[in-house]
């Protein structure tokens, strides 16, 4: 996720946090099981599967009960930052993108939420070769561009070669780490192609470094949807891109509103994602959180049809709106995917006692309260959120016995290690929550035995500072969300040895050669299952070094007005199903 | 040269002007009489807070009606001001009787031509167009001695210099030839010489019409130049009555004598030492019992049983000359006789 | 007049020319780097290296502002992101778009916005000031007194969300506040501004009904209205032209300031009526650390101050003629 829309997280209080991380995905289901987690059912959560040729196939199964045409509006905060598709790596962005844009693969989801991988543009959800080092997907007859102009396979071609352009700077890169020969490609607008990208007939084979099981899902992220070669305009097409969906761009005022209008070329039959009933939909920007949960509350007017991609329950009004039946009929609440957690610094705190004793120490209840209470956040005891596939629940350090921190216990285990006093350089991104946090952590953790310093940082060099490997922190706020439902894109990028560096996501430093084996075996593990099975014991394998506290998963909840049908979450873009929605008659 | 048979142009008797404050009640003046026939000039003296300003107001009607209250009666020509309507105090005021202010500079308005604004009086009265009312203005500068007029008469009040600018003040107040002028200090901020110029200026503008005048100051020399009688006022009473020449010469109060002491005199030795009157002059608010002089009075334990501080002594005008003493007429003699050794000569 | 003009204008723009380059300081100066804006999660060391060059922030800060001068005169071009005619403040990289065509895009708005409420709150202001300095002491300046008391102690994020509650979710009054230009439809204009205006102006009205009271009680106080009362002039004429005349300098003043900075974006009012206005525009640069923009709405900001400025003082020279115009 861009770190401006980290910024808007923070700034508004949303995920009120004092750190972001978005997009990725997982499926959630209605229902609960643990009283601090609202609305899933684990035991339906931890798979997406891949699907079937049939299940790639349009038209998209009906949604129950609704009905085609009209409008529907959006009350968000902020516009986009971003529209071309090698830029999009912000949750809501892809989210929006959704009903215009179209990749290779992508999540169909049913009525209830749950998903399953399947082809998009592509037949099915591709062929794995090599162990995973090749992979080749074959492109659907009578994919159009909103001009009525045929997808086109230099089109294919020309969409992963421009994700090496220089412009590129925000948009995910894994393709682009993997693909052989990328390490050099500067992009396609020179003349040269990437070899490592093979076109033939209608098929488009990707060969890549190293064996990337996952590398369909990857392909989901909507940072590698499909660019119009003819019309691509380098910078300039962020503001207009060239729909492939059964949308295309009516309107567009940067800062202010987005219109979407009917693309009449898109062919239902060859989506097996989208069902598109409106004729339209409107986004509005520049709503505060009180001011669009004030217009859902009122529900009066075009406000019945509108719902939100961004905007969430303003926390001044959650509690009115959730005690009351009718208001919380119209909130759909889902965890999402992002763990926030604090890394500790495994260079300068080399003792697990030391480390699991600031475990035990947390305080995780007072913290909750800070955020606004369980309504928007749920206790974390695991690197992995209960709804990412391979979540395996434990709790280690007693955070659900005691809540509020077992400084007791923590003292016990930093006498043992000789370390009462211990010194702890806490650094955390400036913001309101954030320093009444840091303050709860400082005096739960002196309160057992620790020296603490807290230290707060801009939070535009918050990342570049953490990220540094000789850095003078000890424990840092930060979070992961996947950017793909499994445990690979946790894991390998946060807890691998390999990814210590400058400017790397592994802030805590570990490099447990154990763990890096695990993380290893793991990611070469070709059935979906027993993949789930191995990221949750490596998930557990690195709780028990301590390396980092899980602190909590944010829970969202977005609000709609009462003619709006079939909400539902998306759980390939951690946002609303933009593309299953309706408005009621 | 108070003449009896000629009937009085003004009348005030028994003028009572209380101001409620949040403080209480503050008597500015208290029971003050006094009549002025037409051509003739009455100089009021006292200091500040004295009431001499108040009466004033309170002839033009010009006190805030919320908070005053007043008794007695104000007799202009025949005619009681303290009832008449609003709308009968507009025609008199500026036509009948005006007013020249102390502080012409502040007095006049910052936003509008001298021209203007003596025009603007003569319209409302005369009921004129712009044009004449115009030529009347340049004609009243004239007559009042400023020079080049026609030309002056588009200046603001700023581009006049002090002496001008009381002169354009002097215009605007006789613009429609008033029968009573009050003018209050009209010639405390200006330098002597013009100071001079302006007081001739009245005389000349007295003779010219027989206008009324009531002149008030707290400067004896003045008074000395242009009154023809004087009133002597404190803690908003009169204390002392008479024609310039016997206030003067022969000072029957013991304030007024304190005045002239205060004051050196043209006349007698300049090595006589100026003598100040002690202490402040009196609350309104809580004013001293008896005579409201007393505790500023050389002379008060002269008087037998603490009369001054007990009982107010009542002002007996005979042939309009009297004064507000207790003291006997022997004892003045006795105790003003120094006053009499410097200037009776 | 004339040469009082030019010699304003040229003042102005120094001070701009001033602000400007503290800006530009100020933005490097505090410890932030807005190319972490504009790189993904995995931002690395030679990406953070490609986006510095992208926004052109690769140079030293005098290069850079020298870029940014030059092209206010001559226009810039940005390579892949397209070219910026002269006069061009800048290219936000935020919003993809040059800022002066971004910041023209939203004045209209706050052009509205600022005037509209101007109006009404100069109108009920000035009046309710009016009413209390003629009526002093009486109930009339009573309510007027405690009413711009309550009024001004009240907050926009407050009465904004109270009064959208009531007028528009409960009664159906008005509508929910939003923007038509002038010249699409005045009428939906003046019904879509219509609740902002009011709010906006209520908090303001307060400061005018106080400020024009005192004034007001202060001249009608002046040696020179009490001799136009001493003149035969009406309470009336004498009220509205010597004691207004005298008390419109200091509020003229006001006037002018007040309107400056409400053209510079009324931000709080933008956001609790989810208008998009200089303000926000303002405010998102800030947060997003686009430095283009931050300078647009700066230099727009200051040009209000300065151009009103020089209008209030050559208006002040209209009402007062003791000012000299050099």
């Amino acid at each position: 996720m861009s770190f401006s829309r980290r910024n808007f997280l923070i700034a508004t209080g949303v995920a009120a946090a004092s750190t972001t991380v978005l997009s990725a995905c997982s499926s959630g289901d209605k229902g609960s099981t643990d009283k601090n987690v609202p609305s899933m059912s684990q035991a339906k959560t931890v798979n997406i599967p891949v699907g079937t040729k049939a299940d790639s196939t349009g038209p998209a199964p009906e949604v129950k009960g609704a009905v085609k045409g009209g409008t529907l509006y959006s009350l968000d905060q902020f516009d986009m930052d971003h529209m071309d598709p090698a830029q999009v790596y912000v949750s809501t962005e892809g989210a929006i993108s959704r009903p215009i844009l179209r990749g290779l693969t992508g999540y169909k989801v049913d009525d209830k939420g749950a998903a399953v991988l399947v082809g998009d543009v592509a037949t099915d959800a591709g062929t794995m070769k090599n162990g995973g080092k090749t992979w080749t997907f074959t492109i659907k007859d009578g994919i159009k561009w909103e001009d009525g102009s045929a997808l086109s396979m230099d089109d294919v071609r020309h969409t992963f070669e421009r994700l090496f352009a220089s412009f590129v700077t925000e948009g995910p890169r894994y393709v682009q780490q993997w693909l052989v020969g990328g390490d050099k490609y500067k992009g396609p607008y020179d003349g040269k192609h990437l070899d490592s990208l093979e076109i033939s007939g209608n098929t488009v084979t990707f060969n890549l470094t190293e064996a990337r099981t996952d590398f369909n899902y990857t392909l989901a992220m909507p940072g590698y949807s499909f660019v119009n070669k003819k019309k691509d305009t380098k910078e300039k097409y962020d503001k207009q891109p060239f729909a492939l969906g059964p949308y295309r761009i009516g309107n567009r005022d940067i800062g202010k509103s987005l219109t979407y209008v009917r693309n009449e070329h898109w062919d239902p039959k060859t989506d097996p994602i989208r069902n598109a009933y409106p004729d339209k939909y409107v986004f509005q920007f520049g709503f505060e959180l009180v001011a669009s949960t004030d217009r859902y509350i009122a529900d009066k007017g075009n406000d019945q049809y509108a719902m939100s991609i961004f905007n969430e329950v303003a926390p001044e009004r959650m509690a009115q709106v959730m005690t009351n039946a009718t208001l919380k009929k119209r909130v759909l609440t889902q965890i999402d995917t992002v763990t926030y957690y604090w890394p500790i610094n495994m260079t300068r705190i080399k003792d697990l006692k030391v480390r699991q004793a600031i475990n035990y120490a947390w305080p995780h209840q007072q913290l909750q309260t800070i955020r606004g209470g369980a309504a928007s956040s749920a206790l974390a005891t695991t690197i992995l959120s209960p709804v990412t596939p391979g979540y395996e629940h434990f709790d280690l350090y007693g955070t659900e016995k005691k809540p509020g921190g077992d400084p007791v216990k923590a003292k016990a285990l930093l006498k043992e290690a000789g370390k009462v006093g211990q010194k702890l350089v806490i650094a955390y991104q400036a913001s309101d929550t954030a320093v009444k946090s840091a303050v709860a952590i400082k005096n739960a953790l002196e309160a057992a035995g620790f020296q603490v310093v807290n230290k707060q940082v801009d939070k535009s060099t918050f990342y570049t500072q953490i990220g540094k490997v000789d850095n003078t922190f000890d424990l840092f706020a930060a979070g992961w969300s996947p950017d793909w439902p499994n445990g690979y894109s946790v894991f390998y990028p946060c807890w691998d040895g390999k990814n210590i560096g400058d400017g790397r996501s592994n802030y805590a430093q570990l490099n447990d050669p154990g763990v890096n084996k695990a993380i290893d075996a793991a990611a070469k593990l070709t059935d979906v299952t027993q993949a789930n099975k191995a990221w949750g014991e490596v998930d557990r394998q690195i709780m028990e070094l301590a390396p980092v506290v899980p602190d909590y998963h944010s829970i969202r909840n977005w609000m709609h007005g009462s003619k709006v049908g079939g909400a539902v979450y998306d759980p390939g873009n951690t946002c609303l199903m933009l593309t299953k929605l309706y408005a009621m008659k | 040269m108070t003449s009896t048979d000629q009937q009085p142009f003004l009348s005030i008797k028994d003028l009572k002007v209380h101001f409620s404050t949040e403080d209480g009640v503050v008597k500015a003046v208290d029971g003050l009489s006094f009549d002025l026939i037409k051509g003739q000039t009455l100089g009021i003296v006292g200091e500040s807070g004295s009431g001499k300003s108040v009466t004033n107001l309170t002839i033009l009607g010009l006190h805030d009606p919320a908070r005053t209250s007043i008794e007695g009666e104000i007799l202009l020509d025949g005619q009681e001001l303290l009832t008449a309507t609003e709308r009968e105090m507009e025609r008199l005021r500026g036509n009948k009787m005006s007013m020249i202010f102390q502080d012409a500079l502040a007095s006049l308005s910052p936003y509008h031509t001298v021209g203007i604004q003596i025009a603007e009086t003569y319209r409302k009265h005369t009921g004129c167009g712009k044009a004449e009312a115009r030529k009347r203005a340049i004609e009243m500068l004239r007559r009042v001695g400023i020079p080049q007029p026609d030309m002056r008469v588009d200046d603001y009040p700023h581009q006049f210099s002090g002496g001008m600018r009381q002169r354009a003040m002097i215009a605007m107040a006789l613009v429609c030839d008033p029968e009573l002028l009050i003018a209050d200090e009209p010639t405390t901020a200006l330098d002597v010489t013009v100071q001079a110029q302006i007081m001739d200026l009245l005389k000349d503008l007295q003779q010219e019409f027989g206008t009324a005048i009531i002149f008030i100051t707290h400067d004896l020399g003045v008074i000395a130049d242009i009154a023809d009688d004087v009133l002597v006022m404190y803690g908003g009473r009169c204390v002392e009555r008479g024609t310039k020449k016997e206030v003067l010469r022969d000072p029957q109060h013991p304030y007024t004598l304190g005045l002239l002491n205060s004051m050196p005199s043209l006349t007698g030795p300049v090595d006589v030492p100026l003598t100040p009157i002690p202490g402040a002059p009196p609350s309104l608010l809580n004013p001293p019992s008896g005579c409201r002089f007393h505790p500023r009075c050389a002379f008060a334990e002269k008087v037998s049983g603490g009369k001054c501080s007990s009982e107010r002594p009542l002002l007996e005008i005979v042939d309009g000359r009297g004064s507000a003493c207790h003291l006997t007429t022997e004892q003045k003699q006795e105790l003003f006789a120094d006053f009499a050794a410097t200037r009776h000569n | 007049m004339l040469r009082f003009l030019v010699r304003r204008t040229l003042g102005a723009l120094v001070i701009l020319l001033v602000i400007s380059a503290v800006t530009f300081w100020l933005f490097y100066a505090i410890p932030r780097d807005p190319a972490m804006m504009s790189c993904g999660k995995n931002c690395t060391p030679d990406m953070l290296k490609q986006v510095r060059h992208n926004l052109g922030i690769d140079h030293p800060v005098p290069v850079q502002y020298w870029y940014w001068l030059k092209g206010i005169f001559v226009g810039r071009s940005y390579g892949d992101f397209g070219n910026c005619p002269a006069p061009c403040l800048g290219y936000s990289f935020a919003n993809r778009q040059p800022v002066l065509g971004t910041i023209l895009d939203r004045l209209p708005l706050t052009l509205s916005l600022a005037f509209g409420s101007a109006v009404v709150f100069i109108i009920f202001g000035v009046g309710a000031g009016m009413i209390a300095a003629v009526k002093q002491g009486k109930w009339q300046d009573k309510v007027a007194s405690s009413g711009s008391l309550i009024a001004s102690s009240l907050q926009i994020y407050f009465v904004g969300y109270i009064a959208m509650y009531f007028l528009v979710a409960k009664l159906g009054i008005l509508n929910n506040p939003s923007y038509t230009p002038l010249t699409d439809n005045p009428a939906e204009w003046a019904s879509g501004l219509l609740l902002p205006w009011l709010v906006l102006a209520l908090i303001w009205t307060a400061n005018y009904t106080r400020m024009s009271r005192s004034q007001l009680v202060e001249t009608l106080s002046e040696d020179y209205v009490r001799t136009a009362r001493a003149k035969g002039l009406s309470r009336r004429s004498v009220f509205f032209r010597f004691a207004w005349r005298g008390a419109m300098g200091p509020i003229v003043t006001i006037f002018g300031i007040d309107l400056a900075t409400l053209i510079g974006g009324a931000i709080i009012t933008e956001t609790v009526f989810s208008l998009q206005g200089v303000g926000r525009l303002a405010l998102k640069a800030v947060d997003q650390s686009d430095l283009p923009m931050v300078l647009g709405v700066t230099l727009l900001s200051a040009s209000a101050i300065v151009v009103f400025n020089i209008i209030v003082d050559a208006v002040y020279a209209l009402i007062d003629p003791r000012i000299r115009l050099a």
